[in-house]
């Protein structure tokens, strides 16, 4: 086992779906030895590729869940974390993200940037992880890698440099150029295992002199000593110039691109060795953590094995053995036998068996050093958790989790599918932070909640095949918000006289509305006007109401609510009569402050080729969408727009039949906005239907 | 080859340290607050009479070497058009949809940094609607494919324009039958346009102070405005079309901000 920090990558394979990152990630294994043999995604052959370790993943063919497997390539520890392509499943990526040190941004020659590659862009600037470019399927008919690399610069801003050019495109795609060793690489074998290095193909000679010039133009701009070679005109060693591109790699101010075809089984090696020349170890980086005694003051942590443990688990799964908890140790090392704690909930947590992951299958190993990642067994955590050493009470940064905004009733076929979708329930919500489940206390009915249809399709397809647990669902339900536009004043008195003990109790202050808040409550009362001992009370009644807002029973968000005066009776005033008065304080303020109901906008991007941009616009702009913009890329164009989810529902039956399949679209929660008047006018009557039938 | 890249890069870099170009504090406006939205926009400074200093079917040209600010400028005068409720259609040949989205929030940002910031998300929210983005390659905008575009939109009952901004329409060659035809569609349409147009410090101007890349098609300009950086000042010289304000001071452009603002 290496342990040597300096040996080690922790990576991420990020691309839009379908770019065929799966099939990089198996040929990986494979050229690792890892695996023994190569399987082809989607299960043609029964087995499906090695690191979709769900059964689900392997039907359609995608990646849901990011599965940590770690390999070696020429002295080096690569740790892979293979992150889910589909918009709907953000969460996940920016989960791995968070623990990788550097990522392989693998793009498709033909398809070149899409809106998912935008997006999980964003997300790898967010978290400033370093890339390399991967241009894939360099076989496909109509690749052209380099207007791929105009794209890189173009859509997302990279200032990316080629590191290689093809040996043939498409049909005749046989090897690549290495333009720092300034020779051609063909890959022989039954899988391409065997690498032939030859002199470059003489009509290739030009192109690669001056695709070198360019990359020594690039990548002088970080290093002095690469620009006082060149200006002297001395020798430009390969290793003088791996280190300036490094340097430009790692602030991520330059991205070198490779190219291949994993599936062809060329250029996979040469990635390997780029990751370990070019992609950063644990030590690179400077990871944060956040002292909760200091009021949350970022800390550094060091990548060394003397210092006091500080982990993050990020990521959960339900093996055969129980929990296995997924681990990065930034700080010290977890080791068999240690004690560590969960500092969310203060727990001690004995650590027992340690394994190393290679998909499903796994290596027991006695401790994880720093910077290395690894998985636990036995321990109850969630997703996000900070394990640490006693006496450290630091937490990894926590992540931005948007709340979920779509949600569906669930209700089990029998009752062994009930036991089972407990327990299901159970396992996704500590996974999936943005996969929320409840039970409706007035219909009894489990209601699911997610990031989108798909999102939710997903978990109860898993609940299926995973926990034999078969259940009806119920029409997918938009997640609307209750707020207030403007500031308004109660000031309501409670009173009972109905013999015996009386109730008494006056509430005053006003509501206004907040931006960034969910509630915020203030309690301004002077001179004891409201006994201190009912303040909570009164706290706790304003909370119950916002629960359900009072114009269409949904959550009411974005309230303040200040009490500043009241009153109280020696003897009737109690917690009972302060929480009846500040219910009613609320629904006097609440109707004064011109209540609206809001709903969840998504940020659509469509990509369709150019012919059926008219109709696709038109489809937006009927679905109450507001079209942001079209973006004209010859034969395809991308439109994006903000659209209300309400409306997004079959949406993908309807592009499909207006573009005859040939556009695709991705969907992520962008804000809340106000309903138009007569959409509202239309929930109301629903809501109105509705409580009429339950009567 | 390269060792002059190098050299010439060099140079470069030495040139963007030049004092000259350092960034002084833009000048905070006392008069912008809460109730009252006063705009700093160029239009504001440059209409006369409340009307607009380009007419129907009239072609506006903002000129500039590249990095000066033109195309926040030009933004400036799409958000002053937003802002009367007129539909703005921005095509940029430069910048993908995105950062066409970022310019236009930067610099609401700095028109409104002043305002009540309620009332200034509320302001942009309900200005959002007035705008659509189109980008193209540069390669790819031809007046056919324009008008295809165009109908597209008015057909589906998706946007109608009022007025065309259009960023980095290659003027080193301008095709003057291609301009002639854009503007008819222009005037058929009842529409106008602005342009930016990136002259070059080493192309010596015409003898009216017109840039080169203008000169064969200048005829068809009804208003050119030129963005001039003199030291560490950029002056907003108007060379065509339009007169300045009554009693409003001499333009310039922020050098922090690149926002429009009077000679003070």
């Amino acid at each position: 086992m290496i342990t040597d920090t300096k040996k080690v990558r922790n990576i991420g394979i990020s691309a839009h779906i379908d770019s065929g990152k799966t099939t990089l990630t198996e040929r990986i294994l494979y050229y690792t030895q890892r695996i023994h043999a190569i399987h082809e995604i989607k299960g043609k052959d029964g087995v499906g590729a090695t690191m979709d370790s769900m059964e689900l993943e392997k039907e359609r063919g995608i990646t849901i869940a990011s599965a940590a497997t770690s390999c070696q390539w020429k002295g080096h520890e690569i740790n892979i974390i293979d992150t889910p392509g589909h918009v709907d499943f953000t969460i996940e990526v920016e989960r791995a993200l968070r623990v990788l040190d550097g990522a392989v941004l693998v793009l498709c020659s033909v398809g070149g940037v899409q809106s998912q590659s935008i997006t999980v862009d964003q997300q790898m600037k967010r978290y400033k992880v370093p890339s390399v470019a991967f241009i894939n399927k360099c076989d496909r008919n109509g690749a052209n890698p380099f207007r791929v690399i105009d794209q890189l610069e173009e859509k997302l801003a990279h200032n990316a440099i080629a590191m290689q050019i093809p040996i043939g495109l498409e049909a005749d795609f046989s090897g690549v150029v290495d333009l720092i060793a300034m020779k051609a690489i063909y890959f022989d074998g039954e899988n391409g295992e065997t690498l032939r290095y030859e002199e470059i193909p003489a009509r290739l000679v030009e192109e690669a002199e001056d695709r070198r010039e360019q990359l020594i133009d690039a990548a002088s701009m970080f290093s002095n000593d690469l620009t006082e070679a060149v200006l002297e005109e001395t020798e430009i060693s390969d290793e003088l110039l791996y280190s300036a591109i490094r340097n430009g790699a790692l602030t991520r101010k330059l991205t070198p691109v490779f190219m291949g075809s994993a599936y062809k089984n060329k250029g996979v090696q040469p990635l390997l060795d780029a990751i370990t020349l070019l992609l950063p170890c644990p030590a690179d980086i400077t990871n944060e953590a956040l002292d909760l005694d200091r009021d949350e003051v970022p800390v550094p942590l060091l990548c060394d094995d003397a210092k006091p443990v500080v982990a993050l688990a990020f990521k959960l799964e339900d093996g055969q053995y129980g929990q296995l908890t997924y681990v990065r140790v930034y700080q010290g090392k977890l080791a068999k036998g240690d004690t560590i704690y969960n500092v969310r909930t203060g727990k001690k947590v004995k650590v027992g068996r340690l394994v190393r992951m290679h998909a499903d299958q796994m290596e027991d190993i006695e401790w994880i050093p720093a910077g290395f990642i690894g998985a636990l067994f036995g321990i109850d955590c969630a997703s996000g958790d900070t394990f640490a050493a006693r006496g450290i009470n630091l937490t990894m940064t926590s992540m931005f989790i948007p709340e979920p905004v779509i949600s569906l009733a669930i209700s089990p076929n029998d009752h062994k599918s009930e036991i089972n979708m407990t327990k299901a329930l159970s396992r996704f919500t500590k996974e999936d932070p943005t996969f929320k489940a409840h039970v409706n206390q007035e219909t009894g009915e489990t209601i699911i909640s997610g990031m989108g249809e798909l999102h939710i399709e997903v978990y109860i397809e898993r609940m299926k095949r995973e926990y034999q647990s078969n259940v009806t669902t119920g029409m997918p339900q938009v997640a609307y918000r209750e707020t207030i536009t403007r500031k308004a004043e109660f000031d309501y008195i409670h009173k009972k006289q109905t013999g015996g003990a009386g109730q008494y109790g006056r509430v005053a202050g006003y509501l206004e509305p907040v931006d960034d808040e969910e509630f915020v409550f203030e309690n301004q009362v002077k001179g004891g006007s409201i006994p201190s001992q009912f303040i909570s009370a009164c706290e706790k009644s304003f909370r119950n109401c916002i629960r359900k807002g009072p114009a269409m029973e949904y959550p009411v968000t974005g309230i303040r609510v200040v009490i500043n005066d009241g009153a109280s009776h020696s003897v009737d005033s109690s917690e009972m009569a302060f929480q009846a008065a500040a219910r009613g304080a609320f629904l006097q303020g609440y109707a004064k402050a011109s209540p609206v109901i809001r709903e969840p906008i998504m940020k659509v991007v469509v990509e369709t080729p150019t012919e059926y941009q008219g109709s696709v616009m038109g489809s937006l702009n009927q679905r109450r969408g507001m079209i942001v913009g079209s973006q004209d890329e010859g034969v395809q164009s991308v439109i994006e727009a903000h659209v209300p989810l309400a409306e997004m529902f079959g949406y993908s039956t309807t592009l499909r039949s207006l573009t005859q399949g040939k556009a695709q679209f991705t969907m992520e929660f962008s804000t809340y906005k106000e309903i138009p008047r007569g959409i509202a006018e239309e929930l109301h009557k629903k809501a109105n239907d509705k409580k009429r039938d339950v009567a | 080859m390269l060792k002059n890249s190098i050299k010439k890069r060099t140079i470069k870099s030495g040139m963007l340290r030049d004092p000259e170009m350092g960034i002084t504090p833009g000048r905070k406006d006392s008069t912008m607050h809460n109730n009252d939205i006063t705009l700093r926009t160029p239009l504001r400074f440059l209409e006369s009479e409340n009307q607009d200093i380009l007419k129907e079917g009239g072609f506006g040209a903002i000129l500039a070497r590249a990095g000066v600010g033109k195309t926040a400028f030009l933004i400036q005068i799409a958000l002053d058009y937003l802002l009367m409720n007129r539909n703005v259609l921005y095509i940029s040949l430069n910048d993908p949809v995105e950062k066409v989205c970022l310019w236009y929030e930067e610099v609401y940002r700095n028109i409104s940094k002043s305002w009540d910031k309620k009332q200034a998300k509320d302001q942009w929210d309900s200005l959002l609607p007035y705008r659509f983005i189109m980008t193209f390659k540069v390669e790819g905008f031809t007046i056919p494919i324009l008008e295809e575009r165009l109908n597209d939109l008015t057909e589906q009952g998706v946007f109608s324009p009022h007025v065309l901004v259009i960023d980095g329409y290659p003027f080193d060659e301008p095709d003057e039958k291609n301009l002639s035809n854009l503007k008819n569609l222009v005037k058929q349409r009842s529409l106008k346009a602005w342009f930016t147009v990136r002259t070059h410090r080493h192309k010596e101007p015409g003898p009216d102070g017109m840039p080169v890349s203008l000169l064969t098609v200048k005829d068809l300009f009804d208003v050119i405005i030129q963005l001039q950086p003199i030291g560490s000042e950029t002056h907003v010289n108007i060379l065509k079309g339009a007169t300045q304000t009554e009693g409003v001071p001499e333009l310039l452009l922020d050098p922090a901000t690149l926002m429009v603002k009077n000679k003070s």
